[in-house]
């Protein structure tokens, strides 16, 4: 396991404080925070432009899930064995911020955090159109800030603005949109309490995550990662109740990216 | 007739020819960027349409592209460069080129020593001859008379003046050098 070897740590005594805090009410599945039905995913924020070095960057909120992107590229591939000559390579990182979870992460990036950033690279790839920067690489770096829920799915819906702001040739923005079924409840774009509340618990049926990434405009799912025990018929009502979540999104982004074209430059004049 | 699109479906392929920007699918056009819609009847029967953003796009070095590079390390078999600009427009990150012996001229390609023609340092006007397999940079050539040193520093310091082809002279103490030196058209030279 990675160690952080620069902080200094306390006496061998001491314990952290999170130990003595009275472990939190889990909320009923009924009631959610806000005024939103299960089926309603929530609002998004989202503005493009905002890191200037980058060439290209998103900033997205969902509650109080808040995610940044950053593209850089197309840049020259490190030469590794498997540089495609015709083809560009999309390398994603995707970082949890220490002070985004309750409970403090470590800056070295953890196995969860590569398994995120592998997942964000299947769903981002299909999307971008890496035939047209042969020999060039298009790195993608995510950072959440807070995380409140479904990091994988906004993450993903980031990048792909983020992808777009930078003026990378993409076949379609990638969107995403997870679902969580707990017991007879499913919710979408869970936020952390609903994702993680019931698990502890124990595992058991009818406990499961979907996470899906949809390219809206050509209908085409680019990534499904499922997590849990759910019956089959549950888990395609799932998927596509995520398909429609990612349909309801489309508008937020359009619009978004529309005005940071918009800031960028005044229309072409005829 | 200039409207905003993102990577949504334009047309179809009947109406209008595809342009930068854009991809064809299932015979209808998509827009491939964020930006402006624009339809140009370019005289033949159907007008192009093409999504621009205002910042030129990216130019990759492509086969047969003058490019302007600077070198950074020379070698009896080859020079290796860092390529600056694609024609006029800069790159915002440097891919790296090299510059091979018998790349350098057009003649007597055996006898060429690189020590004579570049030096580490010097802006050099090159034309890419390949994209390069796994192992190497883009392959450069200065093989023609437009091609080559066009600015060099000398060894104290001051920046030469062509005199042939194939020396440049320093102001200051009047040594001359040995490079492989462009020879830039005249409307392009400030007096």
């Amino acid at each position: 396991m990675p160690v952080d070897t620069k902080r200094i740590r306390g006496p061998e005594e001491s314990q952290s404080p999170l130990l003595f805090l009275s472990p939190g009410k889990v909320p009923e599945a009924s009631s959610r925070q806000g005024v939103r039905g299960n089926g309603d995913a929530r609002p998004v924020f989202a503005r493009c432009g905002l890191i200037s070095q980058a060439k290209g960057s998103a900033y997205l909120e969902a509650g109080n899930t808040k995610i940044i992107c950053s593209v850089y590229g197309p840049r020259e591939a490190e030469r590794k064995d498997e540089t495609d000559m015709k083809t560009g390579r999309l390398v994603c990182d995707f970082r949890l911020a220490p002070f985004s979870c309750l409970k403090r992460g470590a800056w070295i990036q953890g196995s969860e955090e590569r398994d995120l950033s592998q997942t964000l690279q299947e769903s981002l790839q299909p999307g971008v159109c890496l035939h047209r920067y042969p020999r060039s690489q298009i790195e993608v770096n995510v950072m959440v800030l807070e995380n409140d829920g479904s990091i994988l799915a906004h993450a993903v819906t980031c990048a792909s603005m983020a992808l777009a702001d930078g003026g990378i040739e993409m076949y379609d923005v990638v969107l995403g949109c997870t679902l969580r079924q707990s017991g007879s409840t499913c919710l979408v774009d869970p936020s952390y309490s609903e994702e993680y509340g019931s698990w502890q618990e124990g595992y058991g049926e009818d406990q499961g995550c979907v996470t899906v990434a949809l390219l809206p405009n050509l209908n085409q799912v680019s990534g499904l990662t499922a997590d849990g025990e759910m019956r089959e018929d549950i888990l395609s009502d799932a998927v596509r109740s995520c398909m429609d979540g990612c349909h309801k999104l489309y508008p937020v982004l359009q619009q978004a990216l529309m005005r940071a074209v918009k800031k960028k430059a005044p229309p072409p004049a005829k | 007739n200039s409207h905003m699109y993102v990577c949504e479906r334009l047309c179809s392929t009947e109406d209008c020819i595809p342009g930068t920007g854009t991809y064809l699918r299932h015979g209808y056009i998509f827009a491939s960027l964020t930006g402006y819609v624009l339809r140009k009847n370019e005289g033949e029967e159907l007008p192009v349409i093409s999504v621009v953003r205002e910042t030129e796009t990216q130019l990759l070095p492509d086969v047969g592209a003058i490019v302007t590079c600077k070198v950074t390390s020379i070698n009896p078999r080859f020079a290796k460069v860092h390529i600056l600009y694609v024609g006029s427009t800069p790159l915002k990150d440097r891919f790296r080129g090299t510059i091979r012996k018998e790349d350098v001229r057009a003649t007597e390609k055996d006898k060429v020593e690189t020590y004579k023609s570049f030096r580490p340092g010097d802006i050099v006007l090159a034309k890419v001859i390949s994209l390069g397999d796994v192992q190497s940079n883009y392959l450069l050539t200065t093989a023609e008379n437009e091609l080559g040193v066009v600015v060099a520093h000398s060894e104290a310091g001051a920046q030469m003046v062509p005199i042939s082809w194939c020396e440049m002279q320093c102001p200051r103490t009047h040594a001359k050098e040995f490079r492989k030196v462009a020879r830039v058209q005249p409307e392009y030279l400030q007096a």
